[in-house]
C-alpha cells in the first residue's frame, strides 16, 4: 500500500495530526470546549459550500468562514460564561443550516462530492494539503513550546491567569483561530462528522494515563500516532471510511485503557489489603 | 505605600445594588482582613479590586510599581478554583511551580532558585511529601494549601486571598497566619483576606474592614460602616 503515492500523502498527514491533535484536544477539553471542534467542523461545511457556490478552491473559504466563527464563539463564551453550550448549539446548527441552503443553492453546480467532506476520503489528499498541514504542525509547534506554559495558567484557572497579568482574550482568541483553521484544513482528510473525536479522544485516554501535563501531551501523541496509523490501515485494507476507522480505534483504546487501569487499581488494592492483613498478623 | 485604592466603588447586579460606598486603601505591609455575613459580596468586592468585575461607581487602583520600584506582582488565591475537581492532569509540583513562571520570559527554565523558592512555599504548607500527587487526588484542604503554597512561590508584592483556610485545621491556620504577618511586617507585602474566621485573624491584622447590610435599603446591599476610614474605626493594630 505504500506504493501508492495517495497512501503515502495520507500516511503524512495522519502522522502531522497527531502530532497536533492532543495539544488542541487537551486544551480543548480543559477548557470545557470539546464540542468546539464539532461546531467548526459543521461551520467548515459551510466554508466548504460557499467556494463551490462560488467557484473558488473551497480549502480558503473554508478557512476563512472558520476563523471569523471562531472569533465569534469566544465572543459568545463570554456572553454566555455560564452556559456556554448555548453558543455551541447556536453555531452548530447555524453552520450546517448555512451548509445546506449554499449547497441547495449551487444543486447541479457541484463538482465535488460534499459527502467527501462529511466523511472524509483518503484518496483525495493533494500536494497542497500535506504542506498546509505542515505548516499548520510547525506554527502549532512553535507556539505550543512558547506559550505552553502561559496557557498552562489560562486553562488552569482564568481568574488567576488574568491576575497574572496575562492577555487572556487575546490568547483564547488565538488559540480558536488556531483549533479552526486545523479543523479546516483536517477536516477532508477525516471528515466533518469525525473531526472533533480525532481531536479530542486522544487527549481524553492520554489524561487517564498521566498525572502531569506534559506527560498528558506525549502519551497523546503516542495514543494518536498509534490509532492514526492503524486506523488508515483497517481503512485501506477492508475500504471503510478514515474518519470512522480512526475513531473507533480510538474508542478501543479508550476502553482497553480504562479496563487495564481498573484492573491495576483493583489489583493494588488487593496487594495493599494482602499486606495490611500480614502486618496485622505478625502484629 | 498605597498598593490598593477603592474610592467609593458601588457595584450593581444589572439594576440591583449590591455593593454602595465602598472606600479603603491596602498599604505595603499592611494585613487588611475583610468580613461580612454570609453573601455580603466579599467576594464581588475582591473581584470588583482585581478588575475582574466592572465596578458601576468609583474606581479601584492598583499600583503598578511595588516600593522598590519594580512592577508590582499580585497574587490571588481564589475560593474555589473548579479545574481542582475536573482531573486537571497536573502534579502538586508542576501547579505550584507554575508560580515561578517569569511573564515574557516563557523559555526561561527554572532555576536553582526558582526550585528552591517552590520548596519553601511546598514546605510552608505542609505540602512538600505530596508534590508528586495528581492535584486531582487531594482533599478540599489539601487543595487550598496548594492553592497557597503556589501564591507563595509566585512572591507577590500584595495577597488578595478569599477565605484561603477553608478546610484547614486550627493549627494550619495559625501558622498560615504567622506566616502572613511575617510576609506583611518583615518583608512588606500588602495583605487583604476575606475571612470568617475573624477572631483567630484578629491578633495578626492591622486593619478590618467589614461589609456591613445597609438597613435603608430595600435591596440586600452591603456598605462599609456608615463610609468611615476603616482603619479608624475599626482597628485592631496591636
Amino acid at each position: 500500500m505504500f506504493f501508492y503515492g495517495f497512501m503515502q500523502r495520507a500516511f503524512q498527514a495522519s502522522f502531522l495530526i497527531s502530532l497536533i491533535a492532543p495539544v488542541l484536544g487537551l486544551f480543548l477539553i480543559l477548557r470545557r470546549q470539546s464540542l468546539m471542534a464539532d461546531t467548526l467542523s459543521h461551520v467548515s461545511l459551510a466554508g466548504v459550500a460557499l467556494g463551490m457556490l462560488l467557484g473558488v478552491d473551497p480549502t480558503w473559504t473554508n478557512i476563512l468562514v472558520v476563523i471569523a466563527v471562531a472569533i465569534l464563539l469566544e465572543y459568545l463564551r463570554i456572553v454566555y460564561r455560564t452556559y456556554s453550550e448555548i453558543s455551541v448549539a447556536m453555531l452548530m446548527s447555524g453552520g450546517m443550516a448555512v451548509a445546506l441552503v449554499l449547497m441547495g443553492l449551487n444543486e447541479g453546480g457541484t463538482s465535488v462530492s460534499i459527502n467527501q467532506f462529511l466523511f472524509g476520503s483518503i484518496v483525495t489528499i493533494s500536494e497542497q494539503q500535506i504542506w498546509l498541514l505542515l505548516i499548520l504542525t510547525i506554527t502549532i509547534g512553535f507556539l505550543y513550546i512558547v506559550f505552553r506554559k502561559p496557557m498552562y495558567i489560562l486553562t488552569f484557572d482564568e481568574d488567576t491567569a488574568f491576575t497574572a497579568g496575562l492577555p487572556i482574550k487575546r490568547m483564547s482568541i488565538l488559540f480558536n483561530v488556531l483549533t479552526g483553521v486545523t479543523i479546516a484544513v483536517i477536516m477532508p482528510i477525516v471528515g466533518a462528522l469525525l473531526v472533533s473525536a480525532i481531536i479530542v479522544l486522544p487527549a481524553a485516554i492520554s489524561m487517564r494515563l498521566s498525572k502531569s501535563f506534559n506527560g498528558v501531551i506525549i502519551i497523546g501523541i503516542g495514543i494518536a500516532v498509534i490509532g492514526m496509523l492503524s486506523g488508515l490501515t483497517a481503512s485501506y485494507r477492508y475500504g471503510t471510511p478514515p474518519g470512522a476507522s480512526i475513531t473507533l480505534i480510538f474508542i478501543f483504546i479508550f476502553g482497553l485503557t480504562s479496563l487495564l487501569k481498573k484492573l491495576s487499581a483493583s489489583s493494588r488494592y488487593e496487594r495493599l489489603n494482602r499486606r495490611r492483613n500480614i502486618t496485622g498478623d505478625t502484629n | 505605600m498605597e498598593y490598593i485604592k477603592v474610592d467609593d466603588l458601588a457595584f450593581h447586579y444589572e439594576d440591583e445594588p449590591v455593593l454602595e460606598n465602598i472606600s479603603f486603601e491596602v498599604n505595603s505591609g499592611e494585613f487588611v482582613m475583610l468580613t461580612g455575613e454570609n453573601g455580603a459580596a466579599k467576594t464581588t468586592l475582591l473581584r470588583n479590586i482585581l478588575g475582574l468585575l466592572k465596578p458601576s461607581k468609583g474606581s479601584v487602583t492598583i499600583a503598578d510599581k511595588n516600593r522598590w520600584d519594580e512592577k508590582l506582582v499580585v497574587g490571588y488565591v481564589p475560593q474555589q478554583v473548579s479545574s481542582f475537581n475536573a482531573g486537571f492532569p497536573s502534579t502538586v509540583l508542576e501547579l505550584v511551580q507554575s508560580g515561578r513562571y517569569p511573564r515574557g520570559k516563557w523559555f526561561k527554565k527554572l532555576d536553582k532558585e526558582d526550585k528552591e523558592h517552590v520548596r519553601r512555599s511546598l514546605e510552608s504548607v505542609g505540602m512538600w511529601d505530596m508534590r508528586h500527587k495528581k492535584i486531582g487526588e487531594l482533599s478540599g484542604g489539601q487543595k487550598q494549601r496548594i492553592s497557597i503554597a503556589r501564591v507563595f512561590a509566585t512572591d507577590p508584592d500584595l495577597f488578595v486571598l478569599d477565605e484561603p483556610t477553608t478546610g484547614m485545621d486550627i493549627h494550619s491556620r495559625e501558622e498560615f497566619y504567622k506566616l502572613l504577618k511575617h510576609n506583611s511586617k518583615d518583608h512588606g507585602k500588602g495583605i487583604l483576606m476575606v475571612t470568617h474566621d475573624h477572631e483567630e485573624l484578629r491578633h495578626y491584622a492591622n486593619k478590618h474592614i467589614e461589609l456591613i447590610r445597609k438597613e435603608d435599603s430595600p435591596w440586600r446591599c452591603f456598605s462599609m460602616d456608615s463610609c468611615k476610614e476603616p482603619s479608624k474605626h475599626h482597628s485592631l493594630s496591636h
